[in-house]
């Protein structure tokens, strides 16, 4: 999507300021998802302590960037990409803001399990999951910032891997569990690292949407991708 | 304090002082003019103002039937032909019997204005029954006699250089001592008409003159001018170099002397035309000409002045072109239209120059009662007046103009009228 | 400070053809091929549109787009400009507007309009709402003329404004009063179209949301074209939108459309502002 500037200088750059300040959130996320993930598979109790703490500044970003959109509704009354910009700006926030909290609720559980003795040969499993989750999210964040709707309409297919993966993961702690149930605790609070996980990969899906929403005017939400993909780009072969 | 405040402060007094003397000129030059304004209408009106007084004299008169030859019983064409003058002039000579000579017995008759013997007729006339009896009625004073009444004959002036002789002083001292001298308002003046003795002469004949040429004039150039500004601002095409060249003519025409319409008058009117010359319809036909391009331009610009959004909104709901300019674009037009007419006719009214072509500066003592009767106007009047050697003709000369300037007034507070009665209808 | 010239990338993108949705199944008037000369130069070029009927369609631009000079094609206005031209087809109701037969009379008193400027004739506010239907002799007698002007004062939503100052003068009304009664004078004649020419434009934000709500309630018996320089009110009221620019039609659309996803990028640079 390529735009001229606004007659508006100011205007530019408010709206300039509010990309900035999402790409920055985003960048906080992506960094407490990746720490959290990182505690998770370290066993790091004092990264998980910080991780689980470290949330306020995310939501702090949250509710300044929802100010801002409502300034510049109430101010330029944004039209057509501009009023897509905000409005998916609004919803990409909310979407932020719950990854900033799935990242927390892995710190959490991370620190619990960090100093338990915990299930061998889930680490693979798990750092599959966490790989697959934090590229998601960070190629969503790229494909915001790029303003990228192709590359946002191919990651929509990583999510069925990802649940994939989260499946297999919930046998294996199921199995587990039934072998010995002195595991349960320890299975459960591994089933909600990967619970958050797989929803990190599912707001990070949600990024997408909003992305293609931004750029083509379009609600893919709720569509059946082939569906997608057959209207967007009837001339690609992807 | 910024550098550029600065320099506006720097600037500012020299700004005022041009402020200050702009305004000083402009209300010198309002001074000015209104000081030659009020120099013009004093003098007018101090030289003019005692002709609207006239001396009468009181005069003893028996009605003599044998001096007379009539009686009460007589025709009216035997009282309107018998010898008033006789028993005016034996009134006199029985009031100053010591009279004598010719060139002094002249003088006694020409105490009374030769009307005098009119008025006693037109008396006698309504009523014979006065025939025989001895009644005192009010003539006109002769001019000089007038003349020395309102000062302006000086008694110490040599006798020789005096148009009054002392033994006219005498008899005027005797008349005032018995009270026979009396100034009254000169209803001469408005009621009669041009006349070669100045106490016999009177400015109704101007006056109708001008009124029945102004009638002819509007009539004609009105109608004619807002037809044609009409057409050439809503109907005439654009660009087109025949409209260009009428519109140059007509602003051209504006500028022409007006002697040169009263030439044309005369080779088209009446020379060609045969339209009998000094009348009134001549006269207005010369003057319409004149005013055509005056009236023309003010209504064109009256016209132009009209909001273009008015004449939309008749246009968009349905209104013809005709429909349009009579229902919308006139009326709103009609106070510039009114006012052009009314400066056009004013300067119509104050025109000699173009009238002198066509016949208008005759001597005519009748007053006209139609546009073909021979007539003169009132700025014709003026001249002639201003032209004669009788003194009397002087304060005569500046009444007419004031009663000129007077109807001017009018005529502008008509326009100003007419503007507000549209203006409030709007 | 940076300036930004109207010249900016936004013109030298391509206009070729209208995109969107320029045509409907129920027009009420149409045009097909319509282009307008002033003199030697052309205003407008190529334009084919549909206004359907009981539609408010909203006709937005830059200045000297040609919207204003198209809204008076449809009724013949640009006739009392001796040198513009329209060619091209232009019907009402399948009627062409432009053939020989139709006359312009008798095509204002269909296709009414409402003009930038509120224009009452200096008249009293019954002779303004009277004057059409004297114009066209729709009233028999007084009372028929009576009722007709009430109605339309009603409709215009005037009526309880003015009713015991009917005699007085209509320049005397406040602007969107006087804008109003201009309405109420369009709708006494009872046309079928109202062409309405940045009717807004001088006035109040109150007095604009007055008309904008008539307009609303306009729509159930007219069809309606709008010329607007705010996109807000296009936005509020049109329920179709076209955008002009440069003499050409270059987007239709449905209006939410036009205002969330136009599909031009000229568009798309108009209406978000990225020049004038």
């Amino acid at each position: 999507m390529e735009l001229g500037e606004h007659i508006s200088q100011r205007y530019n750059q408010e709206l300039e300021d509010i990309r900035s300040k999402v790409l920055k959130m985003g960048g906080l996320v992506e960094a407490q998802a990746e720490n959290g993930v990182k505690a998770l598979l370290q066993r790091d109790a004092e990264l998980a302590e910080n991780v689980a703490t470290a949330d306020d500044k995310i939501n702090a970003l949250e509710v300044e960037i929802d100010e801002d959109c409502v300034q510049v509704i109430a101010l330029r009354q944004p039209t057509a990409s501009d009023l897509r910009l905000v409005f998916a700006v609004g919803k990409v926030i909310t979407d932020l803001e719950r990854l900033g909290d799935e990242a927390a609720k892995i710190g959490k559980y991370s620190k619990k399990l960090a100093k338990k003795k915990t299930i061998t040969g889930m680490h693979a499993e798990l750092s599959h999951l966490s790989e697959l989750a934090l590229s998601l999210l960070h190629d969503s964040l790229d494909a915001f910032a790029r303003l990228d709707d192709e590359r946002a309409v191919q990651l929509l297919a990583k999510n069925d891997k990802i649940n994939r993966e989260f499946n297999a993961l919930s046998r294996i702690l199921i199995t587990h569990m039934m072998e010995n149930p002195r595991n349960i605790k320890n299975a459960l609070r591994i089933s909600w690292c990967a619970r958050s996980l797989e929803r990190i990969g599912r707001y990070s899906i949600n990024i997408c949407e909003h992305v293609v929403y931004l750029v083509k005017g379009k609600d893919i939400r709720h569509t059946d991708l082939d569906e997608v993909l057959a209207e967007l780009f009837p001339d690609d072969d992807l | 304090m910024s550098e550029t405040t600065k320099k506006i402060q720097q600037g500012l007094k020299k700004r005022y002082a041009r402020e200050k003397r702009f305004r000083f000129f402009g209300l010198l030059s309002i001074l000015i003019s209104f000081t030659f304004l009020l120099v013009l209408l004093t003098t007018i009106s101090s030289k003019g103002l005692p002709a609207f007084q006239q001396t009468y004299i009181k005069l003893d008169v028996l009605l003599d039937e044998d001096v007379l030859g009539v009686n009460k019983t007589s025709e009216h064409q035997a009282l309107f032909a018998a010898n008033y003058g006789k028993v005016i002039k034996n009134s006199l000579k029985t009031m100053f019997p010591n009279v004598k000579g010719r060139k002094q017995k002249r003088a006694l008759k020409n105490l009374v204005s030769k009307s005098a013997a009119y008025d006693l007729r037109d008396e006698v006339i309504k009523n014979p029954d006065l025939l025989g009896t001895t009644r005192s009625f009010w003539f006109l004073a002769k001019d000089d006699i007038d003349m020395f009444m309102k000062g302006k004959i000086d008694r110490n002036v040599p006798e020789a250089d005096r148009r009054i002789k002392d033994y006219q002083l005498l008899w005027i001292e005797q008349l005032m001592t018995e009270e026979r001298l009396e100034k009254r308002f000169n209803t001469v003046l408005f009621s009669a008409g041009d006349s070669r003795e100045p106490e016999q002469a009177g400015l109704k004949g101007a006056v109708m003159g001008s009124l029945f040429t102004m009638l002819v004039t509007f009539f004609l150039s009105f109608p004619i001018a807002v037809a044609a500004a009409a057409y050439l601002e809503e109907f005439a095409p654009q660009n087109n170099r025949w409209v260009d060249m009428i519109e140059i003519n007509i602003n051209n025409l504006a500028a022409v002397p007006s002697i040169v319409f009263g030439l044309l008058g005369l080779a088209v009117y009446i020379s060609f035309f045969g339209i009998p010359r000094s009348t009134p319809l001549i006269g207005g036909l010369v003057l319409a000409l004149m005013s055509l391009p005056t009236i023309i331009i003010a209504s064109r610009a009256a016209i132009k002045s009209v909001p273009s959004s008015i004449k939309e909104a008749a246009v968009g709901l349905g209104a013809s072109p005709i429909q349009v300019l009579f229902q919308h674009t006139l009326p709103l037009a009609m106070p510039g239209i009114l006012t052009g007419t009314i400066i056009g006719m004013a300067q119509a009214l104050g025109e000699t120059a173009p009238l002198l072509m066509i016949g208008m500066v005759a001597f005519v003592a009748e007053v006209p009662s139609g546009v073909m009767d021979p007539s003169t106007v009132m700025p014709v009047q003026i001249y002639l007046w201003s032209d004669s050697p009788e003194r009397a003709f002087t304060e005569r000369t500046s009444a007419a103009i004031m009663v000129l300037l007077g109807f001017l007034v009018l005529m502008n507070l008509f326009a100003i009228m007419l503007r507000k009665k549209f203006e409030r209808h709007w | 400070m940076k300036t930004n010239t109207t010249t900016g990338d936004g013109f030298n993108i391509e206009i070729n053809g209208t995109v969107g949705t320029p045509f409907t199944d129920n027009a009420k008037m149409g045009s097909r091929n319509c282009d307008v000369f002033y003199a030697d130069k052309q205003a407008i070029f190529d334009i084919n549109l549909d206004i359907g009927k009981h539609e408010i369609i909203a006709m937005i631009g830059p200045s000297g787009c040609g919207k204003s000079t198209y809204l008076r094609v449809l009724n013949r206005m640009n006739d009392t400009i001796p040198i513009c031209r329209v060619t091209g087809e232009h019907t009402l109701d399948d009627e062409d507007i432009y053939a020989k037969k139709m006359d312009p009379v008798l095509l204002r008193a269909r296709v009414g309009m409402v003009f930038q400027k509120p224009n009452p004739f200096p008249k009293s506010i019954y002779d303004n709402v009277a004057y059409g239907a004297r114009l066209h002799g729709l009233a028999s007698n007084r009372s028929e003329l009576d009722d007709l002007v009430e109605a339309s004062l009603i409709k215009a939503g005037l009526f309880k404004e003015v009713k015991d100052d009917l005699q007085k003068s209509g320049t005397g009304l406040s602007g969107g009063q006087q804008q109003r009664l201009c309405i109420a004078r369009a709708i006494a004649v009872d046309p079928e179209v109202i062409l309405m020419d940045e009717p807004t434009s001088a006035l109040d934000p109150i007095a604009t949301a007055l008309i904008e709500e008539l307009m609303d309630e306009l729509r159930q018996n007219y069809t309606i074209a709008i010329v607007t320089h705010s996109m807000q009110q296009a936005a509020r009221v049109s329920q179709r939108t076209a955008y002009f620019h440069m003499g050409k039609l270059v987007e239709v659309n449905a209006t939410d459309k036009v205002f969330t996803n136009p599909e031009h990028q000229l568009t798309e640079n108009y209406i978000t502002g990225r020049f004038g």
